[in-house]
């Protein structure tokens, strides 16, 4: 049953734990239709929905790069009367304003897959520095120590790109290899190509690069292939999405930390309800990561 | 005879049409998003938001909108509201009273203007686009390079007095009403009235006009082209940092990809709104009108959950069929 109401009732039903059935909007940073990693969000979330019995509306900016889209669809939600929000941010200080105001008119909020700034909301998601860290002791498992290697840096103004830095950085630095260059490449397979060029020219005794996320290290692969050095470099990224997954497959990445980004979805709409609820809820809540490598690879493709 | 009085009608109503027909277009939309979404739609709260998000968005297309008149494009305009973010970021970082940070956003827009104007002009480029696109890669870097590309957050409340005030209504509706009046709808009304009567009651603006209709023939009336393009271009850069200042207030942050594209926004309110694309022609309230149907068309997709993609091709599709109808007007003037 779709009720529309007003904010007034969307309060007082808040305080009343009415029957009605809760609507509960999940903002991700990209359409599902776009993006695997999304579409994998978008249904865990909608499992939840059918399981828990809740109105789910899904809403998402067209690019990641526009922020005031998001604000936008959260703002008209709000007007139009949601129980709750789980959000995964675009930019954490820009919507943090609009979140303040949600919270404000009485509709709790859960981050999902990227932390924000709005204090006391619960962050639903990886633990980015021990999924890097993983990938760091995995390369460390590989090459002997000492060794020259590399971090492929994402958008560095990101939380998400600041702790998968810092994560592979520690676990790198802890087993003893020599950091030789830790750039960004902005998540971009195009400039993760680039940047794993001049890191190949400048450091031919290369032998292992960790990418941040697996579409700049998609792009290091192809720069170690046409520099002949990919039988020589370990190459390990981050997210396990199907092109990469494929890619670890055939041997050329040697491996990839999977992020469970349907558990984002669905314990995003499970703990925004609980809030919608007057429940309370943890501040942090892992949804896990894992490594993978040629013998679990066919899961992810 | 009876079809003679039609045929007058119809012909007397063309210049209303012209001159109200978007208007009518909005009275469309608004009457079938509300029938659509009853509870929400008019309702104060869904109003206000979407003037609170044309606001800042309506200063950057009134700029184009000069620009556009003169027969003339600005695609930095996006990279202006970034670039003209940071600075007010920085000055309020360095402690500056919030009176000085708040001129710094216009300031700094001012000069990007003026800085696309000179270049223009000075350096005789073929056509506008290319200073333009030059400095949208310029400004926008050196946005970056200035705050180190990282995103700056927490301004004061008199800072976000412009993009996040709220007027509230409690003096005319009684203790505790919840409505108020966005602070940015009385800045974007101000100014709209304000360069209406520029554009349309004073010299430069008669001259705006005129350089963009024909050129040579301002030339010839003694018209100093080059004063009246740098001029316009520095006017859209000072707009445009006012549009920085309102979304700093909105976001309370200055974020590495403010503004970006949204200089095809503001291109595309112009040109909704009727301006021709060959300069000459065009309206303030056409600009408004421009802005306020991209709003209510995001608003009411969002309202009703419709996804982002669909949003997009709606926008373009009205950019097409709003031009449309112009050249089926136009053809049809000219046959008379």
């Amino acid at each position: 049953m779709k009720i529309l109401i007003t904010l007034f009732t969307a309060v007082s039903i808040f305080f009343s734990f009415g029957s009605y059935a809760k609507t509960i909007m999940l903002s991700t940073k990209g359409p599902g239709a776009g993006n695997p990693f999304w579409a994998s969000v978008e249904a865990g979330a909608k499992d939840a929905a059918a399981e828990f019995g809740v109105d789910l509306i899904i809403l998402s900016p067209p690019q990641e790069s526009d922020v005031m889209a998001q604000v936008a669809q959260i703002e008209d939600q709000i007007a139009k009367g949601v129980d709750a929000i789980a959000i995964a941010p675009t930019d954490p200080n820009a919507v943090a304003p609009i979140l303040e105001e949600a919270m404000a008119a009485g509709v709790p909020v859960v981050y999902i897959d990227t932390n924000g700034i709005n204090e006391g909301v619960t962050f639903i998601g990886t633990n980015n520095i021990n999924g890097a860290k993983l990938a760091a002791d995995y390369i460390c498992s590989q090459i002997p120590k000492g060794s020259d290697v590399a971090i492929l840096q994402g958008m560095i103004t990101q939380t998400t790109g600041q702790h998968r830095a810092e994560g592979s950085n520690k676990g790198l630095t802890e087993c003893g290899m020599n950091i030789v260059a830790e750039l960004p490449a902005n998540w971009d397979t195009a400039k993760g190509m680039s940047v794993m060029e001049d890191i190949i020219t400048g450091n031919p005794n290369i032998k292992a690069v960790f990418a941040s996320n697996d579409n700049m290290g998609l792009g290091a692969i192809e720069a170690l292939k046409n520099a002949d050095m990919l039988d020589d470099v370990v190459v390990v990224g981050f997210d396990a999405n199907p092109d990469a997954a494929a890619s670890v497959a055939k041997g050329e990445m040697s491996a990839t930390v999977a992020q469970f980004s349907y558990n984002m979805g669905y314990m995003g709409v499970e703990n925004a309800l609980k809030l919608a609820n007057g429940e309370t809820i943890p501040d942090n809540i892992d949804t896990g990561t894992v490594l993978v490598t040629k013998e679990n690879a066919a899961d992810f493709m | 005879m009876e079809k003679k009085n039609n045929q007058s009608f119809f012909v007397k109503s063309i210049p209303f049409f012209e001159k109200y027909g978007i208007l009518l277009l909005i009275l469309i939309m608004v009457t079938v998003l509300q029938i659509l979404q009853p509870d929400v739609f008019l309702s104060w709260r869904n109003v206000t938001n979407i003037f609170k998000q044309i606001s800042w968005q309506s200063m950057l297309a009134l700029g184009v909108f000069m620009v556009i008149v003169t027969a003339g494009i600005d695609l930095s305009v996006g990279s202006i509201v970034m670039i003209s973010l940071m600075g007010l970021a920085i000055a309020s970082k360095a402690g500056l009273p919030w009176y000085v940070v708040m001129l710094v956003s216009p300031a700094v827009g001012l000069l990007c203007g003026l800085f696309n104007g000179l270049g223009i002009t000075l350096l005789k480029m073929p056509h506008p686009f290319i200073m333009t696109l030059g400095t949208l890669y310029i400004f926008r870097g050196v946005g970056n390079l200035i705050s180190g590309g990282v995103p700056i957050t927490g301004f004061g409340d008199e800072i976000r007095s412009i993009g996040n005030g709220k007027i509230r209504l409690e003096f005319l509706l009684g203790e505790g009403a919840k409505e108020y009046i966005p602070s940015s709808l009385i800045l974007m009304i101000v100014i709209f009235f304000i360069f209406w009567v520029f554009l349309n009651h004073t010299r430069i603006g008669k001259w705006i006009f005129a350089i963009g209709g024909n050129p040579g023939a301002a030339r010839a009336a003694g018209i100093n082209v080059d004063r009246i393009l740098v001029i316009v271009y520095t006017l859209c850069g000072f707009l445009t940092g006012i549009g920085g200042l309102i979304l700093a207030g909105r976001t309370n942050s200055a974020y590495p990809n403010a503004g970006l594209q949204s200089e095809l926004d503001a291109i595309a309110a112009v040109i909704i709104g009727g301006a021709s694309f060959f300069g000459g022609r065009g309206t303030v309230l056409g600009v408004f009108a421009g802005v306020l149907i991209m709003g209510i068309l995001r608003n009411g997709l969002n309202l009703m959950n419709v996804s982002v993609f669909w949003q997009q091709v709606l926008i373009g599709s009205i950019i097409i069929i709003a031009v449309y109808i112009d050249v089926l007007r136009r053809q049809f003037a000219t046959r008379k």
